[in-house]
């Protein structure tokens, strides 16, 4: 029984920032990196499977991305990850969430998994395509916005509930493999102990190229991807002022704000 | 024997063994050696010559590491005055906002904004709590934007001087009257310019300088005359108000006025005797608070209709048993509790409220410190992890049952021990391996713990765990044997 948990490095904004010379992005100095938020729940979804199953049950995490990316493969590792995946080529720069899906649709083939976990979406991007992508390449079952999983392995179906708006609960039946985006809080995420660090720090990171997966430069990057960035830039500040005065003035200032949107 | 005392059992050296001058060169070679641009900020301040070069390579090797350095709250302030050399706009953004870069440091900085015109920067400095007088008087005098000179009269490291000169610069206009109503907030501002101020100015800035602690008494008794809800409100909780004037406040028709009265402590008691059947329950709440309540008033407040009005009553420490038995029968599990939380709850109610249906109730009386031993061992079966928490807290807790504790899987109850301030080192040893990084970060200041305990997380994974360590052995430096560390590092390096 394998699971394999889709993981991304995201990067998160300090409070100031610049913009890269050629306007696409922010400037990588002034990124902070860390493990996919979401992604932190998959992985414990997919531990909590293998810690309560009597079978052996194989924990595989894959990440499409540059060196920096070990990083949080071995936080991965630390928690309980029994192997990483790296997949990169320079030429994947600039890839988007179809491209990505693509690319870990080929690791998936060669790992042949039993279940794939990914993210609902990704905190920097949030395109929330990802996981759809690789469903739709590999022609599995999905399902979206899993708050709930009960499944063992070996079952050739599993039972989620997807949240939807207004408090909705949905029950849906799922055929096995299926690709799963995790929603946040449908667990509580480990801390990786110091022992587990420690030994994650010596367990090799599995670095794999395109043309393992039998893919080249002209199927990745921005100029094969169906998105591409045109720019990035911070909007010009909208109607924002700061309400100025003695506390007792700025208190009857928001009361006569909140009068006025209520037509008192 | 356990891998815990092999590694953490070693009796730590005395002070006597001491040589101040090796540990320091001795924790600076180690921290060169680390290659860790966190631990070298953290003994940065010990380095000379070229030792301090050398760290100071590792800490502004990337620009990234120099950005992060100088904007994290922890950073030392010879750090951040090394990183005010680069000459990098984006770190000196992050300068000025650090709260630990020093007044000399902003006083460069000043000037290169000065220089550069660069108004943000200014406007930064001009508020920044380190700032040195002589800087921000110039910015009083000189800055030309309105942005700097705001953040400047809200600043209360300004001087009485400073704020003055702003003051007086600035006469007239909207910007004036925008600097005064800031001035007449700012702790520093002196009673004579608050006067000045005082004279022509509309409401709000006349109440917000009735309020200030350095208000001339000739405002306070001139304004004790004023019919204005603002000035009413601040004056009501002025202990400098006469028992007359409280009297009219306490028949005003505006609830916040009341409820002024209601929390003055110098409100006479017959006034208190009126202000408990105020028809507002703010004003009975702020009445339930107080500490020179009288039976009668006690006995109304028992039976009020409102929550919050039992439930403070229930805090304070002056309520008598009775009604303290009363409340913790109510039906309200916040009353309860707070019977639970009142310091002079006794142990009868203690009893009683451990084994309460609320989880909440019950953690208050875990919580409590005169709670008794046999009682927390009772609790310490709870399994709501706030009741547990508690527990972990609570000095009077048997170490048998804290030794339990630092085993749960709820990072608040193994922080509960690492905070109980009688937890011994056997019990916390466990948590030197604790996988939440900030409780290893509070093993690092835990007086309990020994100095080998202590420096044998030097090199945890996370490097906010190692910085602390490092930072740790910067101030007790003295503590520390030299010998003991150059050695210990002489031995590892036979091992490899």
């Amino acid at each position: 029984m394998k699971i394999l948990v889709a993981v991304k490095q995201v990067a998160a904004l300090e409070e100031d920032f610049e913009i890269r010379a050629d306007g696409k992005d922010v400037d990588e100095d002034f990124m902070l990196y860390d493990l996919n938020e979401w992604d932190d729940y998959s992985l414990e979804e997919a531990m909590k499977i293998k810690e309560s199953s009597d079978t052996e049950v194989e924990v595989v995490v894959v990440s499409v991305g540059p060196d920096r990316v070990d990083e949080s493969l071995r936080k991965c590792l630390a928690k309980g990850a029994d192997r990483a995946i790296r997949v990169w080529d320079d030429s994947a720069e600039g890839s988007d969430a179809v491209v990505i899906g693509r690319i870990l649709a080929e690791v998936i083939k060669k790992e042949a998994p039993d279940m794939v976990f990914a993210g609902v979406q990704s905190s920097d991007q949030a395109y929330a395509s990802t996981g759809i992508s690789v469903a739709s390449y590999l022609n599995w079952p999905h399902a979206a916005v899993v708050a709930d999983l009960q499944y063992k392995p070996g079952d050739n179906k599993a039972v989620v509930r997807r949240e939807l708006e207004g408090g909705l609960l949905q029950e849906v039946e799922i055929n096995c493999p299926a690709v799963l985006t995790i929603q946040l809080g449908i667990n509580k995420p480990r801390y990786a102990s110091l022992r587990g660090i420690k030994q994650a720090a010596t367990k090799p990171i599995e670095e794999v190229s395109l043309g393992d997966l039998s893919l080249s430069a002209g199927d990745v990057g921005a100029a094969n991807s169906m998105s591409r960035v045109r720019r990035m830039y911070v909007p010009e500040k909208g109607r924002a002022t700061m309400i100025e005065g003695t506390l007792a003035e700025q208190a009857a200032k928001i009361i006569q704000i909140i009068n006025e949107f209520k037509g008192a | 024997m356990s891998v815990l005392s092999t590694k953490y059992g070693k009796k730590p050296h005395s002070p006597s063994e001491l040589n101040m001058q090796d540990s320091t060169d001795a924790l600076v070679k180690l921290a060169i050696k680390a290659g860790d641009p966190y631990v070298a900020a953290a003994v940065h301040e010990l380095a000379t010559g070229a030792s301090k070069r050398r760290l100071e390579a590792q800490m502004m090797g990337t620009r990234r590491t120099a950005l992060s350095l100088a904007r994290w709250e922890h950073t030392p302030a010879s750090v951040l005055a090394a990183l005010s050399g680069i000459g990098d706009d984006a770190v000196d953004l992050r300068l000025d906002k650090n709260p630990n870069t020093a007044s000399g440091v902003l006083s460069n900085l000043y000037v290169d904004a000065s220089n550069k015109r660069n108004l943000n920067l200014t406007k930064l400095i001009a508020q920044h709590r380190n700032s040195e007088a002589g800087i921000l008087k110039s910015i009083a005098l000189h800055a030309e934007d309105a942005e700097s000179l705001l953040a400047l009269s809200k600043n209360p490291s300004a001087t009485a001087e400073v704020l003055a000169c702003l003051s007086a610069r600035v006469a007239d206009g909207e910007l004036s009257v925008a600097l005064n109503k800031n001035i007449a907030q700012n702790i520093s501002a002196s009673s004579d310019l608050l006067a000045r101020i005082y004279e022509h100015s509309d409401l709000h800035t006349q109440a917000a300088i009735i309020g200030h602690v350095n208000c001339p008494d000739s405002l306070i008794a001139a304004a004790m005359d004023s019919e204005d809800l603002l000035v009413m409100r601040t004056l009501a909780r002025d202990k400098r108000v006469t028992a007359d004037t409280l009297g009219r406040y306490a028949r005003s028709d505006d609830a916040g006025v009341r409820c002024g009265v209601a929390a003055n402590a110098a409100t006479p008691v017959s006034l208190i005797s009126e202000l408990i059947n105020d028809r507002s329950e703010l004003v009975r709440r702020e009445i339930a608070s107080r500490a020179d309540l009288l039976p009668v008033h006690i006995v109304k407040l028992l039976v009020d209709a409102d929550v919050w009005v039992r439930q403070r009553l229930a805090r304070n420490e002056i309520a008598p048993l009775p009604v303290l038995r009363a409340f913790a029968a109510d039906a309200q599990a916040d009353v309860r509790r707070a019977v639970a939380r009142n310091t002079q709850c006794p142990l009868e109610l203690l009893e009683v409220l451990a084994t309460d249906s609320n989880a909440w109730v019950r953690a208050a009386v875990a919580y409590q410190h005169h709670t008794p031993q046999e009682l927390l061992v009772e609790l310490s079966a709870d399994e709501d992890v706030d009741v547990l928490s508690g527990v972990a807290n609570n000095p009077n807790t048997p170490q048998q049952i804290l030794e339990k504790l630092v085993t749960s899987s709820e990072a608040d109850v193994r922080r509960g021990v690492i905070l109980n301030k009688a937890a011994t080192r056997k019990t916390l040893l466990p948590l030197l391996e604790d996988p939440y990084y900030l409780h290893r970060v509070l093993m690092v200041t835990n007086p309990s713990m020994q100095e080998l305990d202590k420096w044998n997380l030097r090199e945890d994974p996370d490097y906010q765990v190692r910085f602390s360590v490092y930072r740790w052995a910067v101030k007790n430096i003295a503590p520390i044997n030299a010998r003991y560390i150059v050695g210990n590092e002489v031995i590892r390096r036979r091992r490899v």
